[in-house]
């Protein structure tokens, strides 16, 4: 069985909440000027502080962080090359998003002051929030690959319940969720109400994908003796039950008493639902490196 | 790749006095906790009598190695005569090596903080030397031999043993000759 791997677990996760803030600023922002800009300077921020922070999470798992410039080396081969260098590329087009929210708000700022706005300045705005959709589809894309990387690297012939497609599902759905309601909670005060159903129903699509998907993955993973002993070790966990019942089906009731109950104006319920989720989230990941069993030599030693 | 190096471990002279062992740790003056070369005993039930019967097990220097594939960092090669050579100046202690190898031979040395494991002693075999482990085998149990099909047509030569991970996974180059069971007389 695996090890708490820390630095892993906070990596994998709080690098997907930053690129899942910035794919649902980039969904909200597909019809020109839908997305607020405060909501924009809002995410971007928050997705920036909550990538650095995964980055540097990250080099507390390497024996020799000095040297983690050197995991570019192999790009050929290796999947922690190429996840390496698509998160920094990623952070490199964040920080144009970055230089982006800033020049947003002080042009906003001047338009504002302006008595009447002229044709040159309506054209600099359309221009401005095309750029802005261009810069978060660029750092979406850059990023959701960097997040296949991520779970390409665990797709080990040596580990039956991570050589599937199970990794790039889960890391893509942890993306997609926390993404969402993280963004909800940024936008609670910004967002029309028909974003946050959306957003809502989106959280609500991913959840259920996520449980039914860990059926199937569960199901197959008794295929093969190290596959039926980590299937075996999740079952017996308590971590897995909480994890089952924080991550799944609390969100479940939750999101669908806020759709059904049309409250997607209730705060506290949608920040009780993202800590909920994200803790789901956190018990997951955990249980991903904990649960590995590798084919090994069954000899006696 | 003009030849694949590799070991040939005889079950039958094996008598599990892990010479080997201590041949390689005395040779690389390794730190306790990584174990480059191990001897491992297999379960009896797996085979038809009882048998005490032991292997002894590096670096299988595959012919597709998943460490070499796996490392970010390039510090792995292999060298035309099939050896792959683990350079611990460039390891910066990922593990993801470790977690790739179905036969846990790369190992973490704690202290180092990096990954270590057998490099089949090719300083010695470029110097026409036999490995330390393969000279150190008393019974004369462990080989350095070329893996190719004039060596695994050979009768009694097998491609692994029962408690080994499938050949498939990475093609390791190590041949093996299984113990010959003789009469067998209980008394019960």
């Amino acid at each position: 069985m695996g090890d708490w791997e820390w630095p892993l677990i906070l990596f994998t996760v709080l690098g997907q909440i930053a690129i899942g803030i910035i794919v649902m600023l980039w969904w909200l922002d597909r019809d020109r000027d839908h997305l607020d800009t405060q909501l924009f300077k809002k995410g971007v921020y928050v997705s920036g502080g909550l990538l650095i922070l995964a980055l540097l999470a990250s080099l507390f798992h390497l024996g020799h962080p000095e040297a983690a410039y050197r995991a570019l080396a192999h790009l050929g081969s290796s999947w922690l090359s190429r996840e390496i260098l698509l998160f920094l590329l990623t952070f490199l087009a964040w920080i144009n998003l970055f230089g982006m929210s800033r020049r947003q708000t002080s042009s906003r700022a001047i338009g504002a002051g302006a008595a009447t706005i002229t044709t040159a300045e309506i054209a600099a705005g359309g221009q401005q929030s095309g750029n802005r959709s261009l810069g978060l589809g660029i750092t979406s894309v850059l990023g959701l690959l960097g997040i296949a990387s991520s779970a390409m690297i665990y797709v080990l012939p040596r580990v039956p319940a991570w050589n599937n497609v199970g990794p790039v599902l889960f890391f893509l759905l942890t993306t997609g969720l926390l993404g969402a309601l993280v963004t909800l909670v940024l936008g609670r005060k910004l967002l029309h109400p028909a974003q946050k159903k959306l957003l809502l129903q989106w959280s609500l699509g991913c959840t259920i994908a996520s449980l039914l998907f860990y059926v199937i993955y569960a199901s197959m993973l008794s295929a093969s003796m190290e596959g039926a002993a980590s299937l075996n070790f999740l079952l017996s966990s308590p971590l897995f039950w909480a994890r089952a019942l924080l991550g799944w089906f609390a969100p479940l009731l939750l999101l669908v008493n806020l759709l059904k109950n049309s409250q997607v104006a209730k705060t506290n319920l949608i920040l009780t639902l993202t800590l909920l989720a994200g803790l789901g989230e956190v018990l997951g990941r955990a249980l991903f490196y904990l649960s590995a069993t590798g084919i090994q030599i069954t000899a006696l030693f | 790749m003009s030849k694949q190096l590799g070991f040939l471990h005889n079950s039958e002279k094996c008598v599990g006095c892990r010479g080997c062992e201590m041949a390689c740790k005395n040779e690389y003056q390794i730190d306790a906790t990584p174990q480059w070369r191990k001897v491992f005993q297999l379960h009896e039930e797996d085979f038809s009598l009882p048998t005490r019967m032991f292997f002894s097990m590096a670096c299988n220097h595959c012919a597709n190695p998943e460490c070499l594939r796996v490392c970010p960092v390039e510090a792995y090669t292999k060298r035309d005569d099939g050896i792959v050579v683990h350079d611990p100046n460039r390891c910066i202690g990922c593990r993801l090596c470790t977690m790739a190898c179905p036969y846990d031979r790369p190992q973490i040395n704690p202290a180092k903080k990096k990954v270590e494991k057998c490099n089949l002693c090719y300083q010695r075999i470029d110097n026409g030397e036999q490995p330390a482990c393969v000279a150190a085998c008393i019974p004369g149990a462990l080989e350095l031999v070329e893996i190719n099909d004039t060596l695994d047509q050979k009768t009694g030569v097998l491609k692994t043993l029962p408690g080994l991970p499938s050949p498939k996974l990475t093609t390791p180059s190590i041949r093996f000759i299984g113990p010959k069971q003789g009469k067998q007389i209980r008394r019960d």
